[in-house]
């Protein structure tokens, strides 16, 4: 490892570079860079997290920590690391404190793995408009955990407001399993949905997301009731011939799965670890239309083209792209001059 | 029970979207029924990869495993028996409560093969399970024993119409390993049986070579990319060397690999499914279909060597040094007959004769007791037809090759030549690796896992079927004839072979690549 005080983008270029080369055989396989956009205080849990994640996907671990932003002198510490805890992969931490921090882009930039996806994620609170951090537009891919924010849903709608093509929450990393078990019950549940309601702690993104993919894809309405938590705690499905399935789980770990005309079940489904829910973002680098859906319907955005009645609108989006927020011309052209200058394609 | 009629189309599932690849794909409600479960392979590979798949959530939400053997032995003893696999052979973190998920629904069913009583209670326990756990009379049956008693339990699975896709109104497959017979007709025989007992597309054949990551990477990369096809073929490749060598001896196999030797073991299945995947032209899709009639397409075009004493050889391994251990030779192997004549080595030249690999030499070798464990497709390019360099600068500069590492150290690797830096135009050999990584093929699925997944699906893709078997012998029929009375070149245990396999790419001007 090498650590690198009071330094700037140029020195800690050379010094990954040498470090590859110190490595020797283990740093060939460069898939992505990771960028991290975390606090001090979490930037070791980052770290593990994003290792555990980055373990199937041998990648550029980009740690960027903001710190005393109102500091009179910018300063760039960096930490290099090739090999060890991050397995395959490589890592620097970078330490940007005063005015840098708010020019993250420009230490960054340079480091990027050549011509490989970029992938930033936010630990913690996402900003309020990632479309405009250059460290969301440089990437082709941008993770937030709106669960993280001081008011979550309220997160998950401002992600709603400004979403993109790339775009993803934890929220709805989260529900995978949930959606799995749910998908896999309906391969053997014969009949039309009626109607449904979701329980879960309260002010839980996944959840809302949760009851807006469930509405979308059956388009019935699917209610929202908050209960003590862990997360969500049970989906009821009521069906047509006064037949219902439930999935509960209480204690955060395995779950029920009862349903009228089958026996009831106990299946694993525990609360997955950041690096897990990690790792599954990697494993997928194109736009999550199914997330984009179910985040529209959530918020309601947009709706010109779809009649009023609820179930037809909600059967009529399940199938379309959403659109994204709409942005003033200035403010695309804005975008793309900026996407230009950090040489990323521009999404649509 | 609303149990689904074969045929019946299922009404689409409004949570499933194609578009939605986070959702994995996830079996019908169904069973497993492991035939031998208290064998090694069952131990070893089968349990464990049942808990893996629960553990990645892909086992249905109604699912049971249900073990048969000869043990006197009541539900618990299995079950600690299952538990213990799963812990120790589990390729995911093993959690207590994942496994108790599992092991609710595991039944275990003692009795011999020729004990009617004991399959009237399997099927009757399999009727019940529709109830108790909503498996809705889908079962996959695992033939996990030798293949002697195969005619017995097919019979018996006949009987109490457990291989009857209508009787329960659910599906009903069978799985069953290598070998798949000792040679053409015995393999017919066999198809014949398994075809007889269930329909031909509920079998599925177990390759194991076929789940691993690797081989279908060579899909990949061959298929997915414009860079390597142009040049795969007779224009540009000189030859292509297989290679499948393991450090082991033959274990506690004694029984089977003396009346079988590598041919069989090994050259007629995996070694030959590697070489139907890396000479097939591309298929028109992913489908199990399509990707079978092309490698049925290549295996018909094999031919065997003119010369077949020079271009097929076999080796027995004698006692020797490896890996700084002493090891005993072939005939000192517990329960091998001291004259036995069986070959632990095979090297074959082939070819394929379509417009493609016309004139092409593939060399395949498989051994046991070589100096490390390690399986290979090398495709050896041909020189430039014109270098403008001194003979001197370019005397380092090898053929080209294209190295697709199946195991270990899963990756591929091209060799090119490249300026020495100095002051003189001097070219050598480098080579430039792309390694899945440790990392990765960590968490790169077990083939048994795969394969169990895809046969609880229906998805045939990665499984060989009857007549690709039957071709394979074909190719292996010749040999074994050619080599029946021979006796075996003797080889050191530890060293890459006898001197023949040497000798055979002597004469060609090509020399063996050292995995």
């Amino acid at each position: 490892m090498t650590t690198l005080w009071d330094t700037n983008g140029g020195e800690v270029v050379k010094a990954l570079s040498a470090e590859r080369r110190s490595a020797g055989a283990v740093a060939f396989g460069i898939v992505l860079t990771l960028v991290v956009v975390v606090d001090e205080r979490h930037a070791a849990e980052a770290m593990a997290a994003a290792s555990a994640g980055a373990m199937a996907h041998p990648c550029r671990l980009l740690v960027v920590v903001r710190r005393q932003p109102d500091a009179a002198e910018p300063r760039l510490d960096a930490e290099v690391q090739v090999g060890g805890r991050l397995g395959t992969g490589e890592g620097v931490v970078l330490r940007m404190y005063g005015r840098l921090a708010r020019h993250a882009e420009s230490v960054v930039l340079p480091l990027l793995a050549p011509d490989t996806p970029v992938v930033t994620w936010w630990f913690g609170a996402p900003p309020q408009k990632i479309g405009q951090d250059p460290l969301g537009l440089l990437a082709s891919r941008r993770i937030t955990d709106s669960s993280a924010a001081p008011e979550p849903v309220q997160a998950l709608r401002e992600r709603a407001g400004d979403y993109h093509s790339g775009d993803t929450d934890l929220a709805w990393t989260r529900l995978t399993p949930w959606r799995s078990v749910l998908a896999a019950a309906f391969d053997s549940t014969t009949g039309a949905a009626t109607g449904g309601e979701v329980t879960a702690a309260a002010d839980n993104p996944s959840a809302t997301l949760l009851a807006s993919w469930l509405a979308a894809r059956l388009g019935v309405p699917v209610g929202l009731t908050a209960s003590r938590g862990p997360g969500i705690t049970s989906v009821e499905l009521t069906l047509d011939g006064d037949r219902s399935l439930r999935l509960s789980r209480a204690d955060g770990r395995s779950a029920t799965l009862a349903r009228s005309d089958h026996p009831d079940r106990v299946l694993p489904l525990a609360r997955r670890e950041m690096g897990e829910l990690i790792g599954e973002e990697l494993r997928r680098l194109d736009a999550d239309q199914p997330y984009a859906d179910a985040l529209a319907n959530a918020f309601g955005l947009p709706r010109q083209h779809q009649p009023a009645d609820k179930t037809q609108e909600h059967r009529g989006t399940a199938n379309r792209r959403a659109t994204p927020a709409k942005r003033t011309p200035a403010e695309a052209t804005a975008e793309r001059a900026s996407r230009r200058r950090l040489g990323t394609a521009p999404t649509t | 029970m609303t149990s689904q009629r074969p045929g019946e189309p299922r009404a689409a599932n409004p949570l499933r979207d194609p578009r939605d690849r986070r959702l994995p794909r996830v079996p019908d409600p169904c069973a497993l029924v492991v035939f031998g479960v208290t064998g090694d392979l069952a131990q070893k590979k089968l349990i464990p990869a049942v808990y893996d798949l629960g553990n990645r959530g892909l086992l249905p939400p109604g699912f049971a495993l249900l073990g048969f053997a000869r043990r006197e032995w009541g539900h618990g003893e299995f079950a600690s028996l299952a538990h213990d696999a799963a812990r120790d052979h589990s390729r995911t973190e093993f959690r207590e409560e994942v496994w108790r998920r599992i092991a609710d629904s595991i039944r275990f069913v003692p009795g011999s093969f020729d004990d009617d009583a004991a399959f009237d209670l399997l099927a009757q326990t399999l009727i019940d399970l529709e109830d108790s756990h909503g498996i809705q009379g889908n079962a996959a049956f695992y033939l996990s024993i030798p293949p002697a008693a195969f005619p017995v339990v097919l019979k018996q699975l006949a009987r109490t119409k457990m291989a009857d896709n209508d009787d329960r109104g659910g599906w009903r497959r069978v799985v069953v390993e290598k070998p798949f017979g000792h040679d053409l007709a015995s393999s017919r025989e066999l198809n014949a049986l398994v075809d007889d007992v269930y329909t031909p597309q509920d079998v599925f054949r177990i390759d194991h070579y076929l789940g691993k990551e690797t081989v279908q990477n060579l899909l990949a990369l061959r298929f997915a990319n414009t860079l390597f096809e142009p040049t795969w073929n007779s224009h540009y490749v000189d030859s292509v060397q297989i290679t499948m060598a393991e450090d082991v001896g033959i274990g506690t196999r004694a029984g089977f690999y003396d009346t079988a030797g590598a041919a069989r073991d090994v050259l007629q299945n995996h070694m030959l499914q590697l070489l139907a995947l890396t000479a097939m032209e591309e298929p028109v899709s992913f489908d199990a279909d399509s990707l079978r009639t092309e490698k049925l397409k290549v295996l018909g075009a094999i031919s065997l060597p003119t010369d077949l004493p020079r271009h097929a050889i076999r080796g027995q391994y004698q006692s020797g040094w490896l890996g700084g251990q002493r090891v005993a030779g072939y005939h000192e192997e517990k329960d091998i007959p001291t004259d036995s004549a069986t070959e632990t080595f095979a090297a074959v030249r082939l070819g394929v004769e379509t417009r493609r690999w016309g004139g092409v030499p593939f060399y395949l070798r498989t051994g046991k007791r070589l100096p490390r464990r390690v399986t290979e497709i090398a495709v050896v390019y041909k020189r430039a037809p014109h270098l403008p360099f001194t003979a001197a600068d370019i005397e380092e500069l090898g053929q080209n090759q294209l190295v697709v590492r199946v195991q270990p150290d899963e990756g591929v690797t091209l060799r090119f030549g490249s300026k020495v830096p100095g002051s003189t135009m001097e070219v050598r050999d480098v080579a430039m690796d792309f390694l899945y990584g440790e990392a990765f093929t960590e968490s790169s699925p077990e083939a048994y896992e795969r394969l169990i997944l895809d046969v609880l699906l229906g998805d045939a893709t990665l499984f060989p079927r009857n007549e690709e078997v039957e071709m394979s012998w074909r190719v292996i029929d010749p040999l074994e004839e050619f080599w029946d009375g021979s006796e075996p070149e003797p080889y050191d245990a530890g060293t890459w072979g006898p001197t023949g396999a040497f000798e055979m790419l002597d004469g060609d001007g090509r020399v063996w690549r050292r995995p």
